[in-house]
């Protein structure tokens, strides 16, 4: 009885009498979920488009990050640093389509997963060797981010809004719709489109798919390199960020593979779960939930919807 | 409402009046590459007035005939007034008629020019060109495979246009002249000849002045208040009474707009996106639509199934009343209420019925349960009662009065009576002018007076006052021992089954009624799907004993119901087989518009009959039949009998007993 | 059928030519010095026993295998080892044995992806749909609805395909092949798995795409009637060697022809 109580009860009475720090409970969860949807983003443009699970995503991410403040360290200007490093995606999206992609390309799904593996390790190789492996700051005042935080008094209580996250908030929300207008609307979006569905059918349709390959990892460059910034922003740079990547899988499971909506709708339930869990039933277990309760949630969608929320059911007629 | 104007006697003037008075009101609208079109009244003078003097530049004169077929097209349509305007008159022929069938009326009615839709007629003419030595021209509209064709006797329907524009615009005295040839024309006029499709024999022309046609149009537009604002969609057969009455002269009549959908698979569809507000079909049609919906239903979740259920038995009960205005609890409106939400409304919307005002049905015999059904979900679904002869209207249904049973009341200025052998016979002004060129057919059915015989047996019911129609008079007959045998009742009572599409009652001079009974392929098609019944084919499912048990136990219930009546008592049915194929126009056993050629059935399944009577439990059968391009095939079965045990009539024993 | 002398008239200079085509996959030979050509706007039909090499050869045209020797000359022009979506630019358009199309997308969108090659206007226009890029769009739609009315399938505009019966499937398939506006079309066993009906709708369309759009077209077909109705010559091919190219009428009368298909067991000598 005391347990239902502790469970069912207790924490919405808590929620009630205390609605500032929901809300501020609320708003943390909010922002991670913003950022867990950036980088589900990425898997989802290039699972898309080129049926890869691409497991170098996280390290993208690092990757990104730690070329701008890399080149920003040896003296280039903080924007300049920011096109170049738009560039080294684009450069890199190059490579992998004609070094990786290419060479593999009536290949099953698994050896094009595995060829990602190798593309982390040699990412990684490549962060070091360049850039050394020290964590390093993130040049949020270089490039106009703002810092600092807002406050307000209401609510009975006392909220706190980091700037930097708010920021990041709309920053997101922008890439989010423009990706979204750009895979609807445009001829290259239903290229893209069509390649997800049958390469064979794009083919003879006349859709080259090593130009729309480039075109969708790159595009997950600049998602890494926008998460890279935010990430970077709240937290440090270092390689251990690429751990962020890992908690992208249930955000996909839970939208489903293949849908940018439902990444980010999948990343807004984790990431304010998670808060919402660890603030109010937090106490009841110890504590630590944040780091399991994720994983628990995709469980339960594999079990009884596997697509996702968003994803596509598969439609065959037998 | 538009003209009471009696100087309007005619279609062609009727137009020109609109397009002064409505010119831009939508008139007609077409649904092409995937948008619809539209051509106010303003615009189809234009065209039609064009096209006609086109057609005359071609050689179409005052007193000649032509025919339009093809499928509801604008143009169709607007040859049709373009003709009349020149004095010249319409025989349209049913687009899916076979060559032979085409060639006979086309000759028949000494027809000089053809406005056709597309290369499958331009082919069937040419295949029996030799037996139409009038036929000067054929006007096409589609062009599409008619590239490499001898033009020497064919042009595009675009070329006649664009002839009569250039007359039109070079010589001012052309305008004039095709008024004044408009103007000449009177309501005494013959406007156009149908072929009645005959249920024996072959088909009869059948004469209509533009005053027999305008005249019930004008009527039946009163009776339902139906005016400018009306949409209607063109689906049924351009050659059939109905649709020329509904999609034409009505339209003319009362200003509203006629739709055109984009093929006949779309015709659902469109009719959502056009949103309909007055409609007409067989009773097959809403058969076939309770039939889809109830297959879907069972394919649906257990709690969607119990909520539909649910819903639709409280409209049967309460739905009518609300329909008719009666008073009802007010509990019982608000779960209506929510039925409508929930289940009503979007059922209605997804058939394209949610705007519908007016609904008829007329042809056949309507199952009551059907009727029940769309009346209770809201649809005013009415009955009316007609022929060619009539110009359509021989009784309707006034909101308000409607039943299942019935055919209705009188139509306004229509005068029925009841003949000493209880034929049912009609005088009013859409009364035909007559059969074309068969003098002793019109005298057979029109009366010197005025009165025509209908050809069906029919009484007035003392309870509700409106008309029943039994049968056809001459297929009314006795058995060996003197019982009324009305197939037709025992028909239709069949066929009010979703599993039964098509049923033959014999018995005429036997000693029992027997039945022969056709499958609907959709319902038990589905039914066999659910409960894993294998089937290849029609035939094999037509063979299939679960399905002979299931048909079973429908004709036994018939027979009970048969068994309640007095006078039906008698005809229950003591034997059934179900055909191997189902029956089928193409193959002379059905007329164009889905009606039973009885005594042609009776003679292509002879060996069935004979098995019936001979006791035998089976019988081999081999029936030619004919594939839609004209060619022939042989199809062969070994068809079961089943009997059934007939129930003893419980209305004569009620009475001994009381 | 077809009147020979008029038609034999209205076919216009070689579009394609095989010239001594040869494929191998790891020692199995598919196809060996294989050579042959199609005039401009007429109908040939590839045919042979199951693996003599008929569908490879679509391949090696279309682009999707390169030939280990040999030549093909498109349009007068000699093609160095070329990738399908360059075939596609080049005009040639194809339909496969067990379909390639989008599933998950409509009837509408599958053949709209057709005019991919055709859509010009950059991303920026698009995204603004104002001006050009409106006016290309509604051009588009304009040549897709022109084609869905062409083969009767407006009522399935808005199904997604993958929900559709095969012979419905085979025909949204060549709709989207329809809307490349090809000069080459490359059918693969279009009538697989048809009834008698389906059939005669199917070779309507084809004789239809042919006469009223002037494509030309190549297809392989193991329906014997259709191939005498259809085609105006026809390539025999038998254990990825041509065996006949002839006349229909020649062909169904070639000693080798029919020793392929009745079969005598092959390296036994007459």
């Amino acid at each position: 009885m005391d347990i239902l109580y502790k469970v069912f009860i207790d924490p919405f009475v808590q929620m009630g009498t205390a609605p500032d720090l929901l809300v501020q409970t609320l708003w943390d969860g909010l922002v991670a979920g913003v950022l867990y949807a950036l980088i589900a983003l990425g898997f989802v443009l290039i699972f898309k488009a080129s049926g890869v699970f691409n497991f170098a995503q996280g390290i993208m991410v690092v990757f990104a990050a730690l070329t701008l403040v890399g080149l920003h360290e040896h003296g280039v200007p903080a924007f300049v640093a920011l096109g170049l490093t738009v560039v080294v995606m684009f450069v890199l999206a190059l490579g992998v389509e004609r070094l990786m992609l290419r060479p593999l390309i009536n290949q099953s799904d698994i050896i094009l997963f595995m060829a990602t593996f190798g593309l982390t390790y040699f990412l990684i190789g490549l962060g070091q060797l360049v850039f050394g492996g020290n964590p390093k700051v993130m040049i949020t005042s270089e490039l106009y981010l703002p810092s600092g935080a807002i406050e307000f008094k209401g609510l009975g209580g006392f909220v706190s809004l980091q700037k930097i996250d708010i920021a990041a908030v709309i920053i997101a929300s922008i890439m989010v719709a423009v990706l979204a207008v750009f895979f609807q609307r445009t001829r290259i979006g239903r290229a893209l489109r069509a390649v997800a569905d049958s390469h064979q059918a794009a083919l003879s349709v006349g859709i080259s798919l090593e130009q729309i390959w480039v075109i969708v990892w790159f595009a997950a460059g600049v998602v890494a390199l926008a998460t890279g910034i935010m990430w970077g922003a709240r937290s440090e740079v270092s390689f251990s960020l690429q751990i962020i990547a890992l908690k992208a899988l249930p955000v996909l499971i839970l939208g489903g593979l293949t849908s940018i909506p439902g990444a980010i709708v999948g990343g807004l339930i984790i990431g304010i779960g998670e808060k919402l869990g660890e603030f109010y039933w937090g106490p009841l277990l110890g504590g630590g939930i944040e780091s399991w309760l994720a994983y628990v949630i995709a469980l339960g969608f594999l079990v009884f919807r596997p697509q996702g929320l968003f994803g596509e059911k598969i439609i065959e007629r037998i | 409402m538009l003209s009471t104007d009696l100087g309007l006697d005619t279609l062609p003037k009727l137009l020109i009046h609109n397009a002064a008075a409505l010119g831009d009101r939508p008139a007609m609208r077409h649904k092409d590459l995937g948008i619809w079109q539209a051509w106010t009244w303003a615009q189809m003078l234009e065209e039609v007035r064009a096209f006609s003097v086109g057609l005359a530049e071609i050689g179409l004169k005052r007193g000649d005939k032509f025919t339009i077929v093809g499928s509801n097209r604008p143009r169709l349509y607007w040859a049709m007034c373009a003709g009349q305007a020149l004095g010249a008159v319409p025989v349209p022929v049913y687009a899916d008629a076979v060559a032979d069938e085409m060639a006979f009326v086309l000759a028949h009615a000494e027809v000089t020019l053809a406005v056709v839709e597309d290369q499958e007629q331009v082919d069937k003419i040419i295949a029996v060109a030799d037996r139409l030595p009038y036929l000067a021209q054929v006007v096409y509209d589609e062009p599409r495979g008619l590239k490499d064709y001898d033009h020497s006797r064919m042009i595009a329907f675009e070329d006649v246009r664009s002839i009569g524009r250039k007359k039109l615009a070079s010589d001012p005295e052309c305008l004039r002249q095709w008024e004044a040839g408009v103007a000449a024309g009177k309501g005494s006029d013959l406007s156009v000849i149908l072929y009645t499709s005959g249920t024996t024999g072959r088909s009869k022309g059948v004469m209509l002045t533009y005053e027999n046609t305008i005249i019930s149009a004008r009527n039946a537009n009163a009776f339902d208040r139906l005016d400018q604002n009306e949409e209607v969609i063109a689906y049924l057969p351009l050659a059939w009474v109905g649709d020329y009455i509904f999609s034409y002269v009505q339209a003319y009549v009362a200003g509203y707009c006629v739709n055109c959908p984009e093929t006949a698979e779309t015709v659902v569809q469109d009719r959502r996106e056009i949103g309909t507000t007055y409609a007409f079909a067989p009773p097959r049609v809403y058969e076939n639509v309770l039939t889809l919906t109830t297959v879907r239903m069972a394919d649906a979740s257990a709690f969607k199934r119990k909520v539909f259920d649910f819903f639709i038995a409280f409209a049967g009960r309460w739905g009518e009343k609300i329909l008719d205005g009666e008073k009802v609890p007010l509990t019982v409106r608000l779960l209506y209420g929510i039925g409508n939400l929930f289940v009503y409304g979007p059922l209605m919307n997804q058939f394209g019925l949610s705007r519908i005002r007016v609904a008829y049905t007329a042809g056949e015999a309507i199952g009551p349960e059907i009727f029940r059904f769309w009346r209770g979900i809201g649809l005013n679904l009415k009955q009316l009662y007609g022929q060619t002869e009539a110009s359509v209207y021989i009784t309707a249904q006034p909101d308000g009065n409607i039943r299942a049973d019935a055919v209705g009341n009188a139509s306004p200025d229509v005068e029925i009576k009841i003949s000493d052998s209880g034929e049912v016979m009609f005088r009013s002004p859409g009364v035909f002018a007559g059969y074309y060129k068969d003098p002793e057919k019109t005298a057979e059915v029109l009366t010197p007076d005025g009165w025509v015989h209908t050809g069906d047996a029919g009484f007035f019911d003392p309870k509700s006052g409106q008309l029943r129609i039994i049968d056809r008079a001459k297929d009314v007959g006795h058995l060996k021992d003197g019982t009324v045998f009305a197939p037709k009742y025992i028909e239709n009572k069949l066929k009010f089954y979703p599993n039964i599409r098509e049923a033959v009652a014999l018995g005429a001079g036997r000693d029992f009624v027997c039945a022969m009974i056709n499958i609907d392929l959709t319902a038990v098609g589905s039914w066999a799907e659910r409960n894993n019944v294998v089937y290849a084919s029609y035939q094999e499912l037509a063979a299939n004993p679960r399905v002979y048990d299931m048909i079973a136990r429908h004709i036994d219930e018939v027979n009970r119901s048969l068994a309640d009546e007095e006078v039906m008592a008698g005809a229950q049915i003591h034997r059934f087989l179900i055909l191997h194929k189902e029956l089928d126009a193409d193959d002379g056993e059905l007329t164009r518009t889905q009606k039973l050629r009885r005594g042609h059935i009776i003679d292509r399944y002879s060996p069935l009959v004979e098995a019936f009577y001979n006791g035998l439990t089976e019988a081999q059968i081999a029936t030619e039949v004919t594939f839609e391009d004209g060619h022939k095939g042989v199809i062969a079965a070994r068809v079961a009998i089943r009997d059934m045990k007939p129930y003893p009539a419980r209305a004569a024993k009620m009475e001994r007993a009381a | 059928m077809r009147a020979p002398s008029s038609r034999e008239a209205a076919l216009g200079e070689v579009l394609l030519a095989v010239e001594n085509v040869s494929l191998s996959f790891g020692g199995v030979n598919a196809l060996t010095g294989v050579s042959f050509d199609i005039r401009k706007g007429e109908i040939r039909a590839i045919i042979g026993p199951n693996g003599a090499g008929k569908t490879s050869m679509l391949n090696v045209v279309n682009g999707f295998y390169q030939p280990q020797s040999g030549r093909i000359r498109f349009k007068g022009q000699v093609r160095t080892s070329m990738r399908p979506h360059a075939a596609a630019e080049g005009g040639i358009a194809r339909t496969f044995q067990n379909l390639a199309l989008f599933r998950g997308m409509t009837t509408l969108d599958n053949i709209l992806a057709g005019r991919a090659l055709k859509m010009h206007r950059g991303f920026f226009w698009q995204l603004i749909r104002y001006g050009p890029a409106l006016k290309e769009e509604v051009e588009h739609r304009r040549r897709v609805e022109e084609i869905i009315d062409f083969l009767e399938i407006a009522a399935i505009r808005k199904i997604p395909v993958g929900r559709l019966p095969y012979g419905l499937q085979k025909r949204v398939e060549l709709g989207r092949a329809l809307a490349m506006e090809p000069d080459l079309l490359l059918l693969d066993e279009p009538m697989a798995g048809m009834n008698l009906e389906e059939k005669e709708d199917m070779s309507r369309f084809i004789i239809d795409v042919n006469q009223q759009y002037g494509t030309t077209i190549a297809l392989i077909e193991h329906d014997m009637g259709v191939v005498m109705d259809l085609s105006d010559r026809v390539v025999v091919l038998d254990y990825g060697r041509k065996i006949a190219d002839a006349t229909p009428d020649e062909v169904k009368r070639d000693k080798n022809v029919i020793r392929a298909y009745l079969g005598e067991p092959h390296g036994t000598s007459v």
